[in-house]
């Protein structure tokens, strides 16, 4: 296989997470600080980019794959904010045909396309739906797409769940050359105990926090704006921490194999938290005596 | 523990269902896969014995889908291929395949058909999917869901016969005698002073189908014909009989005779006199052979290989009237973990066949005939290999049969139960003679002057070599 042109980091995380919007906020750091940067959206719900290219309509690369004719690279993407080339891949409507073979076969075509070749980036970031329920949505961190994946998780039980199961793929695939985890990015950090939860399963699963994001109306204003919180409001603290964020994920080199949580372990562990918040929010113990 | 199999005979659920439908006049398949997955069935069998029916593979429609349905499903593009199909192929009965691929997206089949089914057209489809089982298993399944819905589509009039049976358990193709034995048991049941409702082949149609809900009863010659029984016994209350395999001589005839009575409203003198003359025709043409079963050797040590039917079928017919001695019987059908059937043939099995054993890999199958020490092997083509490596003689009768025409000769009944001497005796002095041929080549290259003149005494005579070959090979009269 080709050398590799460019960082290819995969983002995955539970459908509502913020992965978009985290990924778009990463990308438009990188393009910022002038990197040549591609995202690829990887979900059939094809709204990854939508904040880096104003709500614009882009043709997803499986609808020009249903239409059977040839495909070009300027049919299926377009730059959006600091020159981010934007792709969806796109998928079938819901309930009808295989979404995992789709985003396969669109990685497969981006390829065939020459993408890299012809881009030339620095960073790809592919920003796939989380729960990982077939194969098809293992394709961007198998062996020859990706090299590293993050996962955007809030301290909830189901993102952590989703979370688990990306570790579970990765565990994996990783022995055969699959990507490796480069941390967890914690979503929708709130004030309170939701740091520690987080700070909790990655140490139960041998892995670390890539950087905390917090719930910020700067975030909300900004996605009704149709942009990014880099675009929208470059000097806000929010914009600082997707900047950061940003340059962590752009030079970080601990990528690690997780150690995934069995069911019933994660189930015990989440108990166990049920019990401690319980106690926190009923004021039997503060949060330090509850961690 | 996932092993290999070497040579499997069976192929996949929706071949099996293919294969089916395939062979019922007027029915029109409709595959709804990948281009090929009709097609390897075609190259299979086109391969072994028995030719091909109207629609087989290239001819039949299929929908060749491609990625694009997988991705964004397949349904529309079947909708399409139905339609076609019905402009274009005239048919009483169009019966939609479903393969792997189209199971595994979710493709809504059963909505597309019901959609055309409104518009007045005869289609019924099958929901079993190509991983879903083996050929067997496509069998029985098409069958079901063909009779789960034929009356709404291709209604025939509520008119129960009593004299009506319905014949399932005999897989077209996977019994390369399929045809000759349909044509033998509607000959014994006309004996019988019944009608056979076939539904395949040359005497059966896609009306057969329809009017299997008349029938008095269903008989299921195999396993594998009991689900569709089972079907017509829930919706119509047509009472089912299981047979342990197809009859071969006038003792099964008799047999089945007896499983009838009580059961149908029959003529027993009919009857009688139908059995006797059948007795009278086994009688007189066994008689002519009776010397040459014994001069010949035909009361060999024999292994059996084929699908469960079949070698009951013919093992007890060869141990009990010809004298064989069945040293194994190994079993061929492509059974699944979780199959459930009612026909048990465990205590026939043992009652004809010193060891039963069931395996679908050549590579184990060659192994215990070569354990077994066989003197003949009655088995499939598959088998040629390790009968010529232990230089004993086969009889085909069990798929796939290659360079063999077989399409309508019968190995049950009284005819199948004479060809199946006919073919036995043939092969062993077919084999005998080609033996003699080689051996006396291989004398010609030996120095003729160093012979032993006397001869050992049980009719051999020994070579420089050491090898003692009995003189009736070598054409040497006695003295």
């Amino acid at each position: 296989m080709a050398e590799k042109i460019g960082k290819h980091i995969a983002i995955y995380g539970k459908g509502g997470i913020g992965k978009s919007t985290t990924t778009s906020n990463i990308s438009a750091a990188l393009a910022e600080a002038g990197y040549r940067v591609i995202q690829i959206g990887c979900d059939p719900k094809s709204d990854s980019t939508n904040t880096l290219r104003g709500n614009n309509y882009l043709p997803t690369v499986l609808d020009s794959l249903r239409e059977g004719n040839k495909i070009h690279l300027d049919d299926i993407s377009v730059k959006g904010f600091g020159g981010v080339l934007c792709i969806e891949s796109g998928g079938p409507v819901p309930g009808v045909g295989c979404a995992g073979r789709g985003i396969n076969a669109a990685v497969n075509l981006l390829q065939e396309l020459n993408l890299f070749e012809e881009f030339k980036p620095d960073y790809v970031l592919y920003d796939v739906l989380g729960d990982v329920v077939c194969g098809g949505f293992a394709v961007p961190i198998r062996d020859g797409i990706t090299d590293r994946a993050y996962v955007v998780s809030s301290s909830d039980f189901m993102a952590l769940y989703a979370a688990n199961n990306l570790f579970k793929a990765i565990n994996k695939y990783a022995p055969t050359g699959g990507a490796k985890l480069g941390g967890v990015i914690a979503n929708s950090m709130k004030p309170g105990y939701h740091r520690e939860i987080v700070e909790d399963f990655v140490a139960k699963t041998g892995t670390s926090i890539a950087g905390y994001v917090n719930r910020s109306i700067d975030v909300q204003q900004s996605e009704l704006y149709g942009k990014t919180v880099i675009e929208a409001k470059p000097n806000s603290a929010q914009a600082d921490i997707y900047r950061n964020l940003a340059k962590y994920i752009a030079e970080n080199e601990n990528l690690v194999v997780p150690n995934p949580l069995g069911s019933s372990e994660l189930r015990d562990w989440a108990r166990s938290w049920g019990d401690r918040i319980y106690d926190i929010e009923n004021g039997v113990v503060g949060v330090a005596e509850a961690i | 523990m996932s092993s290999v199999i070497k040579n499997p005979r069976n192929g996949c659920a929706l071949h099996g269902a293919l294969q089916t439908v395939q062979e019922i006049k007027g029915v029109v398949p409709v595959v709804h896969a990948n281009a090929g997955c009709g097609v390897i069935n075609y190259l299979a069998n086109s391969n072994a014995s028995g030719g091909n029916s109207k629609f087989s593979g290239y001819s039949i429609p299929g929908t060749a889908a491609q990625e694009r349905h997988v991705i964004f499903g397949g349904a529309s593009r079947l909708r399409e291929q139905i339609k076609n199909t019905i402009k274009v192929v005239s048919g009483d009965l169009y019966v939609i395949l479903n393969s792997c691929e189209s199971a595994m997206v979710g493709d809504d089949v059963d909505a597309m058909t019901r959609e055309i089914v409104e518009q007045g057209e005869p289609v019924v489809d099958t929901l079993v999917a190509g991983f879903n089982g083996g050929t067997h298993f496509g069998y029985e399944h098409v069958l079901a869901d063909i009779f789960k819905s034929i009356d709404q589509v291709k209604h025939a009039e509520d008119a129960k016969n009593p004299k009506l049976v319905n014949v399932f358990g005999i897989i077209p193709g996977k019994d390369p005698y399929w045809q000759g034995n349909l044509d033998e048991i509607q000959r014994i049941f006309e004996g019988f002073g019944l009608e056979a409702n076939l539904i395949f082949g040359a005497n059966g149609d896609a009306a057969d189908l329809s009017n299997a809900k008349n029938a008095a009863i269903s008989i299921v010659f195999s396993r594998w014909g009991e689900l569709p029984a089972k079907v017509l016994n829930e919706k119509y209350d047509i009472p089912v009989l299981l047979r342990p395999s197809l009859p071969v001589g006038v003792e099964d005839i008799k047999d089945l005779a007896k499983a009838l009575i009580g059961k149908l409203d029959l003529e027993e003198d009919k009857i009688q006199s139908f059995i006797e003359k059948e007795e009278s025709y086994e009688r007189n043409l066994l008689y002519r052979v009776r010397d040459e079963i014994i001069e010949n050797g035909l009361s060999k040590k024999a292994i059996i290989v084929g699908d469960e039917e079949q070698a009951v079928r013919i093992g007890r017919f060869l141990k009990n009237q010809v004298g064989v001695e069945i040293v194994g019987t190994i079993l061929t059908d492509a059974l699944k973990k979780d199959e459930e059937h009612e026909t048990d043939n465990e205590e026939i099995l043992k009652s004809f066949s010193n060891n039963v054993y069931k395996s679908v890999d050549q590579k184990e199958i060659n192994d215990i005939i070569r354990g077994s020490r066989p003197e003949v092997i009655f088995g499939s083509s598959l088998e040629k290999e390790i009968a010529n490596k232990l230089d004993i003689p086969l009889v085909e009768t069990s798929y796939p049969v290659f360079n063999k025409l077989i399409i309508g000769k019968s190995n049950a009944g009284v005819r199948g139960l004479v060809s199946i001497i006919e073919d036995y005796f043939t092969v062993v002095r077919e084999f005998e003679y080609e033996r003699k041929l080689e051996i006396q080549k291989s004398l010609k290259n030996l120095n003729k002057e160093i012979w032993y003149e006397k001869g050992d005494g049980y009719g051999r005579v020994k070579s420089n070599k050491g090898l003692y070959i009995r003189k009736q090979e070598l054409g040497i009269s006695n003295g």
